[in-house]
């Protein structure tokens, strides 16, 4: 590719993408290729061929909805857009034959679409039925039939077609109907409904103000705009959808200061989990006058159960190498390094060809858009450390030494990587850049609540019906998340605790879910956002079991450089090995307040700081269940904690 | 990859050692031939054999044009440019070859000038790197939150009465190695699994048996 010029960036962004109005998505992000998206690409690669009209076939990134892995996205003129989950190798075949050619959409594999309407815009053609109660004995089928039977009786069999739907995107709400392509959703429909809603909606294109689902979708899409839409490996297509609009404007008609001031109004904070302010964190490092001067992407996504920087690296990786550059020109950085998982190759290469093909276009490099500022980015490999997604542990990696932490300050921002001023960003914070500076400050601080603005993505996993990235703006309630939207706990069993913030974080109990989330909220209750990984955990899960488990990864983690986490850490494993054999001491419980105090207190980096918080909080919310342990032995633990609910206790600061 | 179960078969002209330096290193040169560098069970039997002193067998060998050090000098040159490469070349070492040998380490060492201690402190600091060869076959099982709620812990126990195997470790006849990692990033599929570089989501522990068969039996010729 030539290099390009603002005004080629305007053009790009004005003309559509792709060719015609037949195509087809598939997710190819490394959950959608282990669950075998590879092979339905290639099927839907060589069925293109014999379809007889112009068919694109599109590999993309991730939208997200990982428990119907693999997704493809079809689009058949005339027909309205559908998002099919679990697509194997036979149901592919089957969207060729009769979706594609038959115009008949396939039972069990739809997902219906969440951003419902409230009124019809045209004939109905599709309806999609799904019985959204947990209860066992679906519905779905018996209302797939009556629906039809009632069609067929006002003699519109051929012009509707009933299909069940996969997932609906609301849950417990009894038979939920939604109609397609106006995407109006009833939900709670029972049998009488049946003829009703066949003579007012289909025939009448009324809607049934009673059966109407009016809440609005909770998702609001900033980090993962771009996910699912192209072809990430593709700049031409990055383009075509608005990538690097940011930068252009930025380029050509800001001051650095400006960015800053952008950014200061937009309220965004990090979003690797401390939540500092990133306009102050480029400020700061700003103001430092010696050069060069270096920025960093953290990809080092380790806290197990999230992977929400995979997904937008895999998915998006344009819009985050446009977000360094633009955290560059603010700071007056020249070289940045993308440090990235290696357990993560897909990104990995995706980033590498993103960074490639940059160069190439001219938008890395010297004089980029013609503006005077240069600047380069590389990839950087991570080997496996939990510690190096800390800030001076993952400088040392960087370097090429063991990551072990240093003590702060010097702040990077004042001497970071090689003894220069370093400012280092979550892969998040800086995919929500471009956004902002293309839309502006106040639109991004709409969202969100006092002091946490904006929209943050959670990996919802463990024990919930249907695990997923969310994209929600702060201030919504964690009840919210894992019921509405993410259906709840799987298998018909009780939440007992949701789980963020991953081995630095903490346990949320059962009565506290309807917390508003925020940096500051989930501090109070012990635990922290974190990188957004969110796990849900029922009642059969031991709280003893469960905080061992995350205690041992952070031993097993700690580089042992300082000694409060190197032997604390392991001194509190034992006391809860022995506490989960039934075979504690009395006292232990008092024991671990204990250590946990002290790392907190005198740990010299973040890991050994946070490692005691999923212990302390599961001691604060459920200590009778480490005193059933203590008391009785396993077996009495385990019938004494079986719906047990967790102790209501007065909410006050963690580290008081 | 040298068995190192299986007593090494040595060079035939190795027996004039004492006479000639250069039947040694000729001999040497094959051995090196054959595995791509001098393994070290290797080099310990070959001074075992001729009664030689190890550091004096590896003095030698460092006359010997080997490709360990046509590997490691076309990688160095690759990086050397760059700040901090010594990770960079270690990641592509592991790459090619499974686990980083202990030769290949001593290789960098010379060619960086950076003492062997320092390589192993990064080696053994980072999961990635594996200091011992892989087996024939790999299994990670992921022991990440929302597989370990989700029954990973026991997967892990079928896998390890099936392959009869610890964690972390290799299987006498080297077919197979199981590890346990942390996320693979496929939760949404939990619990999941990697075997021989390809995932396996949503399974409980009877799918253990039907992977391992999977992978153990021969490709069908198709």
């Amino acid at each position: 590719m030539n290099t390009l010029t603002l005004v080629d960036l305007e053009k790009y962004a004005k003309t559509m993408a792709g060719s015609g109005p037949d195509w087809v998505r598939v997710s190819m992000d490394t959950g959608g290729i282990a669950a075998g998206a590879d092979t339905v690409c290639t099927i839907f690669e060589k069925g293109a061929g014999t379809l007889g009209f112009p068919f694109e076939v599109r590999r993309v990134g991730s939208l997200g909805y990982s428990f119907a892995d693999p997704l493809v996205e079809i689009a058949r003129e005339g027909m309205p857009r559908v998002i099919y989950g679990r697509v194997d190798d036979e149901v592919a075949g089957h969207i060729l034959q009769d979706h594609l050619v038959g115009r008949r959409l396939l039972d069990d594999h739809i997902l219906a679409w969440r951003n419902r309407a409230l009124a019809f815009d045209g004939p109905i053609t599709y309806i999609l039925v799904k019985d959204t109660s947990a209860e066992k004995g679906d519905k779905s089928q018996f209302f797939q039939f009556s629906l039809a039977e009632e069609l067929k009786r006002c003699n519109l069999q051929d012009k509707v077609q009933v299909v069940r739907a996969m997932d609906m995107g609301v849950y417990d709400e009894g038979v939920a109907v939604q109609f397609l392509p106006s995407r109006v959703t009833y939900t709670n429909v029972l049998a009488p409904d049946v003829a009703r809603i066949v003579k007012t909606s289909v025939q009448g294109n009324q809607v049934i103000d009673d059966l109407l689902y009016k809440k609005p979708d909770r998702q609001v899409r900033i980090v993962m705009r771009n996910c699912g839409k192209f072809d990430p490996e593709n700049l031409q297509d990055s383009l075509r959808y608005g990538v690097y609009q940011g930068l252009a404007r930025v380029l050509s008609s800001m001051k650095p200061e400006d960015v800053i001031a952008e950014l200061k109004t937009s309220g965004l904070r990090g979003r690797g989990g401390a939540g500092f302010p990133t306009w102050l964190k480029w400020q700061i490092t700003r103001a430092v006058e010696r050069t060069p001067k270096f920025i960093i992407c953290n990809g080092d996504e380790g806290d197990p159960g999230a992977y929400m920087d995979r997904s937008v690296l895999e998915g998006d990786p344009h819009s985050v190498l446009e977000g360094l550059i633009i955290a560059a020109y603010a700071i007056g950085a020249t070289r940045g390094y993308f440090y990235i998982r290696a357990e993560y190759p897909l990104a990995v290469s995706r980033v590498e060809k993103a960074i490639a093909d940059a160069h190439q276009a001219g938008l890395l490099g010297g004089n980029i858009l013609g503006s005077g500022f240069s600047f380069d980015a590389k990839v950087r490999l991570g080997a496996g450390a939990f510690v190096c997604g800390e800030e001076t542990a993952l400088i040392a990696s960087i370097e090429g030494k063991r990551g072990s932490p240093s003590p702060r300050p010097p702040y990077p921002s004042e001497r970071g990587l090689f003894g220069q001023p370093t400012a280092i960003n979550n892969v998040e914070t800086l995919a929500a850049v471009p956004a902002i500076l293309v839309r502006g400050g106040p639109w991004y601080a709409q969202y969100g609540v006092e002091k946490s603005h904006g929209t943050k993505v959670f990996a919802v996993t463990g024990k919930v019906r249907f695990p997923q990235l969310v994209e929600v703006p702060l201030g919504v309630t964690l009840r919210e998340i894992v019921f509405d939207l993410c259906g709840g706990v799987f298998g018909d069993k009780d939440i007992k605790a949701v789980q963020t913030g991953g081995p630095s974080g903490g346990m949320i109990p059962e009565h506290l879910l309807d917390t508003k989330i925020s940096y500051e909220s989930l501090q109070e209750l012990g635990s922290i956002m974190g990188s957004g990984g969110m796990i849900v955990m029922d009642q059969d899960d031991s709280m003893v079991e469960v905080s061992r488990f995350y205690l041992r990864f952070c031993v097993d983690e700690s580089c042992g450089k300082c000694a409060p986490c190197r032997i604390g850490g392991y001194q509190m494993l034992q006391i809860l090995n022995r506490v989960a054999r039934g075979r504690g001491e009395k006292g232990d419980i008092e024991r671990l307040r204990a250590i946990s105090k002290a790392m907190q207190k005198a740990s010299l980096c973040g890991l050994g700081q946070t490692a005691p918080n999923p212990v302390l909080s599961a001691l604060r919310y459920f200590e009778p269940e480490f005193k059933a342990y203590l008391e009785g032995g396993v077996s009495y633990a385990r019938k004494m904690n079986a719906n047990r609910p967790a102790e209501p206790v007065a909410v006050e600061p963690a580290n008081a | 990859m040298p068995p190192e179960t299986v007593p090494p078969e040595l060079p035939t002209q190795l027996s004039a050692w004492k006479d000639e330096e250069a039947a040694l290193l000729e001999s040497l040169e094959q051995i090196e031939q054959e595995h791509g560098f001098i393994p070290r069970n290797i080099a310990e039997e070959v001074s075992r054999v001729l009664e030689v002193k190890l550091e004096r067998l590896r003095k030698l060998q460092t006359k010997v044009e080997s490709n360990v050090r046509k590997e490691v000098d076309a990688l160095v040159a690759k990086w050397k440019d760059e700040e901090g490469s010594l990770i960079l070349i270690l990641h592509e070492i592991e790459n090619r070859h499974g686990y980083v040998p202990r030769e290949i380490a001593m290789e960098v060492s010379h060619a960086l000038g950076v003492k062997l201690a320092r390589i192993y402190e990064v080696l053994t600091f980072y999961h990635y790197f594996k200091l011992k060869p892989p087996g024939r076959h790999n299994m990670s099982l992921c022991m990440g939150t929302a597989c370990y709620l989700k029954g990973a812990p026991a997967m892990l126990a079928e896998a390890k009465t099936l392959l009869k195997v610890e964690e972390g470790c290799t299987t006498a006849d080297r077919e197979w190695h199981l590890d346990v990692v942390r996320c693979i990033g496929c939760c949404g599929m939990s619990p999941a699994m990697v075997v021989d570089g390809k995932t396996y989501g949503r399974l409980n522990a009877s799918d253990v048996s039907r992977i391992v068969n999977k992978s153990t039996q021969p490709k069908a010729a198709s």
